[in-house]
């Protein structure tokens, strides 16, 4: 697959890929999935801004 | 009678609106803000695309395909002449291949779109180009004059000595009688490694083309444009919708298509698209209409995430 991507006139970038048995993820789909996840749980953990103030 | 105003309105009276406001007040620069949000924004934007901007990768072209993968090239010309290809059976809208299209039960929206840009890979992909050179082969003229069982069995000839000769190459293939079809997929061959097979198929008439349809029909028949997709994890097995080339992130969004391609039933039906599209659409109706659905309407009742997320607010109550 490499030897096909180096023959096109200037190669693609071919990515970094992790995978489990039929399941692949590219690295940046995994960064923004990790981000979006660790987004909510702050959300659950943290105070909301300026909820306290709210009475 | 009198009218009283109403609570929003502008003229006096007791209502909340109309009263002055009591409360903490402070400056406001809005010259201050619009400057900081431009110049702020505008560095974060550019300093932001320059580092994680999605790729530019150079485009794949006949001529990209005919320098690098030329055995390759010549294998789907063959197949194109023959009528044997991908877009030969594709059915609606390019041909009317019986029982090509995907359908979902009687309901086959490509078979009622109907033949709207019908394409004859033979004529609009070999002969038609061949022709425009300032010498057209003389292969041409045989072509032309052949019977069509004739020019089917040239095709199928060639192409399965192609297939058996070694790497696919044609200088490698032995000899025997293919008629017109090598000198025909040699001529367009050097006519695409010129680069003049990419403006021949494009050529719609028009000072601006922007159809790129028969090219990537083309391209798409061969085995190097889908390999070098496959290479780059973009085809539908692999998730690709949701993929970008390189390690940019993709369209992580429309990991729900993607998803269905993967499982049984979607993955081995050869109605996998419109049975993907109509799930989707289901699973949408389902969200639109969520006010009105008794039992899923209360799942956040039942599920109180939002208790948690908003703790404050609902530990005051």
């Amino acid at each position: 697959m490499h030897e096909l991507l180096r023959q096109a006139g200037r190669a693609i970038t071919p990515g970094t890929y992790f995978g489990w048995g039929e399941v692949t993820i590219q690295s940046g789909n995994l960064v923004i999935i990790i981000a979006m996840l660790a987004l909510f749980v702050l959300a659950l953990l943290l105070p909301f801004p300026g909820g306290r103030s709210r009475k | 009678m009198n009218k009283s105003p109403s609570p929003m309105s502008w003229r006096k009276g007791d209502n909340i609106a109309g009263r002055p406001w009591r409360g903490r007040v402070r400056d406001y620069d809005l010259f201050k803000e619009l400057t900081i949000g431009v110049i702020v924004v505008g560095l974060l934007v550019v300093g932001l695309s320059a580092i994680f901007s999605s790729p530019d990768e150079p485009g794949v072209t006949l001529k990209s395909w005919a320098a690098a993968a030329p055995s390759d090239f010549v294998a789907t010309a063959a197949s194109e002449l023959g009528g044997t290809s991908g877009t030969a059976g594709y059915g609606p809208p390019y041909n009317s291949t019986a029982d090509a299209s995907q359908h979902l039960g009687f309901f086959n929206p490509q078979e009622l779109s109907g033949v709207r840009l019908p394409i004859d890979t033979a004529q609009d992909f070999v002969i038609n180009p061949l022709k425009t050179l300032p010498t057209p082969p003389p292969a041409l003229a045989t072509w032309t004059a052949a019977t069509a069982a004739q020019q089917a069995k040239w095709t199928a000839d060639y192409s399965a000595a192609l297939a058996a000769a070694p790497d696919g190459d044609p200088a490698r293939v032995p000899s025997g009688n293919y008629g017109p079809v090598p000198a025909l997929t040699g001529a367009l061959l050097g006519m695409a490694t010129a680069g003049n097979l990419d403006g021949a198929l494009q050529n719609s008439g028009q000072p601006y083309n922007l159809d790129y349809t028969p090219t990537i029909l083309f391209l798409g028949d061969g085995n190097y444009f889908p390999n070098l997709a496959a290479a780059a994890h973009l085809t539908g097995d692999k998730w690709g919708v949701m993929n970008e080339t390189g390690n940019t992130p993709g369209q992580s969004w429309l990991w729900l298509f993607s998803l269905l391609y993967q499982v049984e039933p979607y993955k081995s039906s050869p109605n996998a698209d419109i049975l993907v599209v109509a799930t989707m659409l289901v699973l949408s109706l389902l969200l639109l209409l969520l006010p009105f659905i008794p039992g899923l309407r209360s799942l956040p009742r039942k599920i109180p995430v939002h208790r948690v997320i908003w703790k404050d607010y609902y530990a005051n109550r």
